[in-house]
């Protein structure tokens, strides 16, 4: 019996769509932090969170779109006529904007109220047990503070949840229609629509996918550790010799030899021509 | 090209059936169809088989010896071509390993898989538990810096307490009042040759147990349900696995390139500025032992050898306490709750030990 649209709690609707889609795109965005972490580019700050950012859009919007189609087939029994991925990348992407921009201000505001009471709490459990370990009073303090902080993320969390939710109950209606397929060939079609049928097609583009990843992490990682130890000793390394080549040798000295030979003959001319002047005589 | 392929396949056939072969390790049907939650088993198979190879490529520079241990590591980490990579990803493989372990375990508790007929198979993993913690422990003494060596004595004390076999075991790790050659040469060796020796003939007999079993199955839907869904564990479950291993190779691989290893002074009997600390995964233990109520040689005895000592045996009888045949951890309350506590209090403890470092300076 597949449960109707509306009676699917949007909450479980979003996470059913979120929690694939995430890990749909999260092994592809990994290879291009990864990339740019062997090329000495920091992916989380600066031109490299830029270059991933922009590198996730498409991602996302492919992996919504194909594990958002996938829960619709099999837990709704629907087919959508709509740009899935985009519509719910880019109502996903405002509310994720929205809540997060909500969650960064809660959330810290939370932390930092949280710990100034659990500090309160310690202080009086502190005078009451003067001698309060330190082992103890750590980690009670952590709980004190992290329990509700943890409340705090998960509703924000659930809100936004229940708002992408609605989204995907909005698409629905309007561009969903009941599939004739029974289960059976539903399931085929969902399965075919994340595993190609054609077996050697499949191995064959994965594999050469993964060489040219392979290829080109191996091109930018460096050879030698980024991060040398402060007391290690790098041996010096001496310029190498050049190799002695015999037959540049004796031409190299042939020449040496024909220069020195041509400055002694034309200093010998010189003192020649010199001694045969007339001596002048004086006045 | 594919006339001699097919010639060669059919010499191999004749002599070993492959067919039988293929039919029994990809044929095996997976009640209801593949799934990500059974890549646990897999990708554990594939960290052990790359932490093989990076160990191995290490070995041929590595040197086992209190003098040029930490000279060897250093000069893997300097000198040889990507040693520093390779290194990294060992490291960081080891800790996968543990969490690789914990997730699987969270697995077949959550889905009730220990259950009848599995124990053997819930057995069998236990003791390949207990022996990636323990290559974690004695690998983690071979780069011979501080943090190395303090570990060590740390795990080595705790060890110690055990009652009866504690002190031999103390005594035969160390092979001497405090470490040294004796230490390294042991946990070298059990760390290269014992310890994989052991996992390989384990997890032969887990994954052997496993198949003649079967899998457990999802813990929900309905026959028809469950029948639509039934597939051959190829080519589905094998995608999921290879895009399993594919994503932990590249965390792994993230994790070596942001926090490479970098080795800290030599090792010294004299812990000097450094606070000693064991790895990470046994952080929450040694937070435990700092409790008031852990103190003290009994106290130490409890905390150390009697609460984790009852668990593991708690573990163990799992299976034999836990007869219900229900498998839905959702109708499981308890179960649910006690996985829930353990992995809190595990992950606060955690988190209490590296706040604790503040402290001790």
């Amino acid at each position: 019996m597949t449960p109707s649209p509306e009676k699917t709690p949007s909450v479980k609707l979003a996470w059913a769509v979120s929690w694939s889609a995430f890990w749909t795109g999260f092994p592809l965005k990994l290879i291009v932090a990864l990339l740019l972490l062997a090329a000495g580019i920091n992916p989380w700050e600066g031109g490299g969170l830029i270059a991933l950012l922009l590198v996730s859009i498409p991602i996302d919007i492919w992996a919504l779109g194909l594990t958002a189609r996938t829960v619709f087939l099999e837990r709704l029994g629907l087919d959508i006529d709509a740009p899935v991925g985009f519509t719910l990348w880019w109502q996903g992407a405002v509310l994720g904007g929205l809540v997060l921009g909500i969650s960064y201000y809660a959330v810290s505001g939370a932390v930092d109220v949280g710990k100034k009471v659990a500090a309160g709490i310690i202080g009086l459990i502190k005078k009451v047990f003067p001698h309060f370990p330190i082992a103890e009073q750590i980690t009670v303090e952590l709980l004190l503070w992290t329990i509700p902080v943890t409340i705090l993320a998960l509703v924000l969390l659930l809100i936004w949840l229940k708002l992408f939710g609605w989204c995907i109950k909005r698409l629905i209606a309007s561009s969903g229609t009941t599939s004739s397929a029974s289960y059976f060939e539903r399931v085929r079609q969902w399965d075919s629509a994340r595993v190609p049928d054609d077996v050697g097609l499949m191995i064959t583009s994965f594999g050469a996918a993964m060489v040219l990843v392979t290829i080109a992490f191996w091109m930018v990682l460096p050879v030698t550790t980024p991060h040398p130890h402060q007391d290690y000793q790098m041996p010096e390394v001496s310029k190498p010799a050049k190799p002695m080549k015999p037959e540049d040798a004796l031409k190299k000295t042939e020449n040496s030899l024909a220069k020195a030979e041509a400055i002694l003959a034309s200093l010998e001319d010189a003192k020649s021509k010199e001694s045969k002047k007339p001596e002048r005589k004086g006045k | 090209m594919n006339a001699l392929f097919q010639q060669v396949y059919d010499f191999v056939e004749e002599r070993i059936g492959l067919k039988t072969l293929e039919a029994k390790l990809m044929k095996e049907p997976i009640k209801g169809g593949s799934r990500w939650a059974y890549v646990f088993g897999s990708v554990l198979l594939f960290i052990f088989i790359m932490q093989a190879i990076t160990g191995m490529l290490l070995m041929f520079y590595y040197i086992p010896s209190a003098d040029h241990a930490y000279a060897s590591t250093q000069f893997i980490i300097h000198e040889v071509d990507y040693g520093w990579y390779i290194l990294s990803y060992h490291f960081w493989g080891s800790s996968a390993m543990v969490v690789m372990v914990f997730a699987h375990m969270s697995q077949v508790f959550l889905w009730g898989a220990y259950k009848k007929p599995r124990e053997m198979v819930w057995l069998v993993g236990l003791a390949l538990f207990g022996l990636v913690m323990a290559f974690g422990f004695t690998g983690y003494l071979l780069p011979w810096d501080q943090r190395a060596y303090w570990a060590t004595t740390v795990g080595v004390e705790i060890m110690d307490k055990t009652p009866v076999i504690g002190d031999f075991l103390a005594r035969f790790l160390k092979g001497g009042p405090t470490p040294g050659q004796m230490t390294l040469s042991r946990f070298f060796v059990i760390h290269v040759m014992i310890l994989p020796g052991a996992l390989m003939g384990l997890a032969g007999l887990h994954l052997f147990l496993f198949r003649s079993a079967g899998p457990a199955g999802p813990f929900r839907g309905t026959p028809d349900e469950l029948k639509a869904k039934t597939d051959f564990f190829f080519p589905r479950q094998v995608w999921k696995d290879i895009m399993a291993m594919g994503v932990v190779f590249l965390i792994i691989s993230t994790l070596a390139l942001i926090e490479p290893v970098q080795l800290l002074e030599q090792a010294t009997p004299d812990p000097g500025d450094y606070h000693p600390e064991p790895e990470w995964y046994f952080l929450f233990l040694f937070q435990l032992l700092r409790w008031k109520v852990f103190s003290g040689e009994f106290g130490q005895f409890l905390g150390a050898i009697a609460i984790p000592g009852l668990f593991m045996l708690l573990l163990v009888a799992l299976p034999f306490i836990d007869r219900n045949p229900e498998r839905n951890i959702f109708k499981r309350p308890i179960a649910l709750l006690c996985w829930a506590v353990v992995m809190i209090g595990i992950t606060v403890l955690t988190v209490s030990a590296i706040l604790n470092r503040e402290f001790l300076d």
